[in-house]
């Protein structure tokens, strides 16, 4: 639909998560994330990495781009479960009890 | 003693082929017979067999009954049946099933069996880790103890790989998946998920260990095809909290819109509904919004089963709009009409500033949605969704004040939402970027209206006044509509923001040149000196062959004023400037034609063309035409000395006057001269090769349908890969155009609208190939076999509805064809629609068209 330059990215792909960004990030955060992606995949090691980077930081620098980018991004087909995709919370151990329960049920 | 042998063997034969049931039936009147130990164990051996089937048919009940009854009848055989005992869970200890295991005498199938009952069944090694029927030394228990502390260990806290380095646990070992279960915890816990996976992978799907793996899965947030058990929903919601719960409440809730079932999904809906209120009550009001435009597209009575309703905020209408953009070019103004629902609710919700960069996004977003229908096409629908569009009034009569407000809110340009100049305005309005100006232009310029251009472009003018785009373009719309004194204006303005534009500096030429031809074709005579001094004042007049144009011009003077001195002064001046007679006879000749004196200038034109070569010259002529933005046409009477030329290809002329001298051909309506040209052209090669089959394409006949389609691809094709994304739009609209333009029944025989303009480097080349090679423009002829270019994908499909569409509109073209063409052409179509001839020269077979959907004519 859109003419919007994505240049590595897919459809579907999300600049905000490649930058690992929250929603409401600002031009700050969003340079400071670029920044420390880029020292995590350097082009000379990760050329392809970097351009994924480089492409979604090109997509969000630009509030213009950046507001298009959020109109695209809801899915409305996508499965529900993805609401929750982002909601895991720390492992905790519980030892083996539950485990074997799991186990012992038919 | 004979007859209970026969019986015995007899149950063998069956047990062996697997008849179970029979096999019983024989044993117990073998026994009622014989009642000797061995008739005994022959039984019990068929119950097991029996019992096993039942297992394996999933009669778990009467297998245990029927174990029970065993058990209970012959207590001696407790230890044979204590496996399946196992098995059951029927009451079997341990103990009894592993007895025979300490036996190192034990056969090898026995031992296999009963190492398949412990890797299938045993869901705890803690009993077999401790068992007093094997020796502390055993190998499967010491794998046991192993396996049993690592388990605790991964399960309690973190744990160092060396730890889970179990040696003593080989591949073949039953407690092998056991193995890969430690690790796949450890990992887990570890936060390496990867390497989880990549265990779960290797236990063994028929496995106890296996039965954890669904679990783990979902907490791994990978969807489980099936849901989890409540001792696996304790287990998840225990590790990652009651995500995990909710992600398999979700998933299920997937499954059942999948399953289309109304009462299932509603029942889902509520679960949940539940599930996330109680442990992500943020996401509640998300989830419904999201059930609710699933329903929409779905099943519209699942909306009643969304508990307490929904909220129709900004995200909403967001996936609202969404969803319709997405599903069908038909619901282009009802997505658009969505969008500004969306925008009402995200001002008024605070997400954007009513004149933020992101409403002039949303705008943009709308417009481009919009340009999927040509300005003309949008102005035709646009009145009757207007008609019958009521709003969204009605959907907010459950909502909340502040959002029933929002929605209501009336944009002082109502359903503003349909027009695209109004969205790119406000986008500009905005935010005055030239990119966006320049977006807005390029759609206005779709328009046939020149107003629609002018506007945007005025506007551009206005909110960037340092810009010349925008100047050059009114420039170039004036003069298209003769409207000489404003386009100089204009020009003026672009010269003083920037004289050294090659495109400003291009138009002054032009503008001055077609001054001058209209001062001539006014009779204003007393003005063509003026032009011409005014002309080669101009600091580019003096480059190529420009300073012929003035000559030409006195020249056109000499013949007004009836002086043939004078006339043929600038004539022989003309050619001495061109070098060549016959470039000056297609310029003078041009010139006077555009003026309207053509009559008046024949006896000044010169005629002695002897010697030179003729095609050269008139490239020239068409190129100097081409710089002055003069379209010259190529005198008829010289084309078949042109074509001889151009059949010879032994051509000093370059590719670029090739070129122009096909485009004035085809401006002529002369084919076979374009046609030549294109040839001559693409016999050089290099990077002019698409310009060249564009035109070829252009200079075919009509029912030469398919073979210009296949040029028009090719040359797009080749145009990206050259990078000049102008050509290949060029010929992407020539291939549309022509599919709008022609016959009812050519369009229909034609089957445009192809599927698809890219084309392989394989295929681009066959068809640079056979256009080089082409030397003739094809004629029509009963007699000949018409060429098979049916074979391009370009043309597999036919819509039924190509042939319903404009049925009253004129069939001009095809009222043009004579008698032989028209043979010629039904001659071609009938081979499309019977196929291609088999090997034995026999018609192939025929394809019928379908009466529904797409069909295919090959």
């Amino acid at each position: 639909m859109s003419r919007e330059r994505r240049g590595t990215l897919a459809p579907g792909d999300d600049p905000r998560e490649i930058l690992e960004l929250e929603p409401n990030a600002t031009d700050e955060d969003i340079r400071a994330a670029y920044l420390q992606k880029v020292k995590e995949h350097p082009p000379e090691r990760s050329p392809e990495a970097f351009e994924r980077i480089r492409d979604a930081y090109e997509l969000l620098r630009d509030p213009r781009r950046r507001a298009l980018c959020f109109l695209l991004s809801v899915d409305a087909m996508g499965p529900l479960v993805s609401l929750v995709a982002d909601r895991v919370g720390k492992r905790q151990f519980v030892g083996p009890g539950p485990w074997l329960d799991v186990l012992r049920e038919k | 003693m004979q007859q209970w042998a026969v019986w015995a063997e007899e149950v063998e034969r069956l047990l062996e082929q697997g008849k179970s049931k029979p096999a019983v039936e024989l044993a117990k009147v073998a026994h009622k017979h014989t009642a000797s130990a061995a008739s005994e164990a022959l039984l019990v051996k068929a119950y097991a067999a029996r019992i096993r089937a039942l297992v394996q048919a999933g009669l778990n009940e009467e297998a245990k009954a029927l174990l029970a009854l065993v058990g209970q009848r012959y207590s001696r055989f407790k230890e044979a049946l204590a496996g399946i005992g196992f098995i059951l869970h029927a009451g079997t200890s341990l103990d009894d099933f592993l007895r025979p295991f300490a036996d190192p005498d034990l056969p090898q199938d026995r031992r296999a069996e009963i190492e398949t009952v412990i890797r299938r069944e045993l869901t705890d090694l803690g009993p077999l880790a401790q068992s007093a029927v094997l020796p502390a030394t055993h190998p499967l228990r010491l794998a046991a103890t192993k396996l049993e502390q690592a388990f605790r260990a991964v399960t309690t806290g973190p744990v160092s790989d060396d730890a889970l380095s179990l040696t003593e646990i080989s591949h073949q070992s039953p407690l092998a998946p056991w193995k890969s279960l430690v690790r796949a915890i450890a990992s887990f816990y570890r936060g390496d998920d990867r390497a989880c996976e990549r265990w779960l992978e290797q236990v063994a799907a028929d496995s106890a260990p296996a039965r954890l793996v669904p679990a783990l899965s979902v907490m791994l947030a990978k969807p489980s095809k099936q849901p989890l058990k409540p001792a696996a929903i304790r287990l998840t919601t225990q590790i990652v909290g009651e995500a995990s719960s909710v992600r398999a409440s979700l998933e299920a809730l997937d499954r059942a819109f999948v399953g289309g079932k109304p009462k299932r999904i509603a029942r889902h809906i509520e679960k949940a509904v539940a599930a996330v209120k109680t442990s992500c009550p943020d996401l509640v009001e998300r989830l419904k919004q999201h059930i609710a435009v699933r329903a929409y597209v779905s099943d519209r009575r699942a909306l009643a089963a969304i508990p307490d309703g929904y909220r129709k905020d900004a995200h909403f209408w967001h996936l609202l709009a969404r969803l319709t953009e997405l599903l069908e070019r038909d619901f282009t103004l009802e997505a658009c009409s969505l969008w500004e629902q969306f925008r009402k609710h995200a001002v008024a919700q605070g997400l954007f500033a009513e004149d933020g960069p992101e409403i002039a996004a949303l705008y943009l977003h709308m417009a481009e949605i919009l340009e999927q229908s040509s300005p003309e096409e949008l102005a035709r629908e646009r009145p009757a969704f207007e008609d019958r569009f009521p709003g969204y009034l009605k959907y907010y009569s459950d909502q909340p004040a502040d959002i029933r407000r929002a929605g209501a809110r009336q944009d002082p340009e109502a359903c503003y939402f349909l027009y695209p100049e109004l969205l790119y305005a406000r986008a500009c309005a905005i935010d005055p970027d030239p990119e966006i100006f320049r977006q807005w232009l390029h759609w206005a310029r779709r328009s046939e209206d020149w107003h629609v251009s002018d506007r945007a472009a005025q506007s551009w003018r206005r909110a960037l006044p340092k810009d010349g785009r925008p100047l050059l373009h009114l420039m170039e719309s004036a003069e298209k509509r003769g409207a000489l004194k404003k386009a100089l204006g204009y020009l003026e303005e672009a010269e003083a923001l920037d004289r050294l534009n090659p495109e400003v500096r291009r138009a002054r030429l032009r503008l001055l040149t077609a001054n001058a031809v209209r001062h001539l074709s006014q009779n204003k005579v007393h003005l063509v000196e003026l032009d011409a001094a005014a002309l080669e004042a101009l600091p580019q007049a003096g480059e190529v062959n420009r300073p012929a144009f003035p000559a030409a011009l006195r020249w056109a003077s000499g013949v007004l004023h009836n002086n043939r001195q004078e006339a043929l002064h600038y004539s022989a001046q003309v050619a001495a400037l061109l070098e060549s007679r016959a470039a000056a006879t297609v310029t003078l000749a041009n010139l006077a034609d555009m003026a309207g004196f053509r009559s008046a200038a024949n006896g000044f034109l010169g005629s002695d063309i002897s010697g030179e070569k003729i095609a050269e010259a008139v490239a020239r002529a068409c190129a100097l035409g081409e710089d002055l933005g003069l379209k010259f046409v190529v005198p008829s009477e010289w084309d078949e000395k042109i074509l001889d030329e151009l059949r010879e290809r032994r051509l000093e002329v370059g590719t670029r006057q090739l070129c122009l001298l096909a485009e004035a051909a085809l401006r002529a309506g002369r084919r076979e001269l374009a046609f030549a040209a294109c040839g001559a052209g693409l016999a050089k090669g290099g990077p002019t090769e698409a310009r060249f089959l564009l035109l070829r394409g252009q200079a075919l006949p009509e029912w030469e349908f398919s073979r210009r389609d296949e040029c028009f691809i090719a040359a797009a094709e080749l145009a990206r890969r050259q990078r000049d994304m102008d050509l290949a739009e060029e010929a992407v609209e020539l291939l549309r155009t022509y599919s709008r333009q022609g016959s009812t029944f050519l369009r229909w025989a034609a089957h445009r609208e192809p599927r698809s303009f890219s084309m392989s480097s394989e295929e681009v080349q066959k068809i640079l190939e056979r256009e080089r090679k082409a030397s003739k423009l094809p004629v029509l002829s009963p007699d000949k076999p018409a060429p098979d270019y049916g074979s391009g994908r370009w043309n597999e499909e036919i819509e039924e509805e190509n042939e319903e569409e404009n049925e009253e509109e004129e069939d001009d073209s095809f009222a043009a064809m004579n008698f032989k063409e028209l043979t010629q052409f039904l001659f071609e179509l009938a081979k499309r629609i019977v196929g291609p001839r088999d090997p034995d020269g026999t018609p192939g077979k025929r394809h019928r068209p379908s009466s529904r959907g797409p069909r295919s004519l090959f």
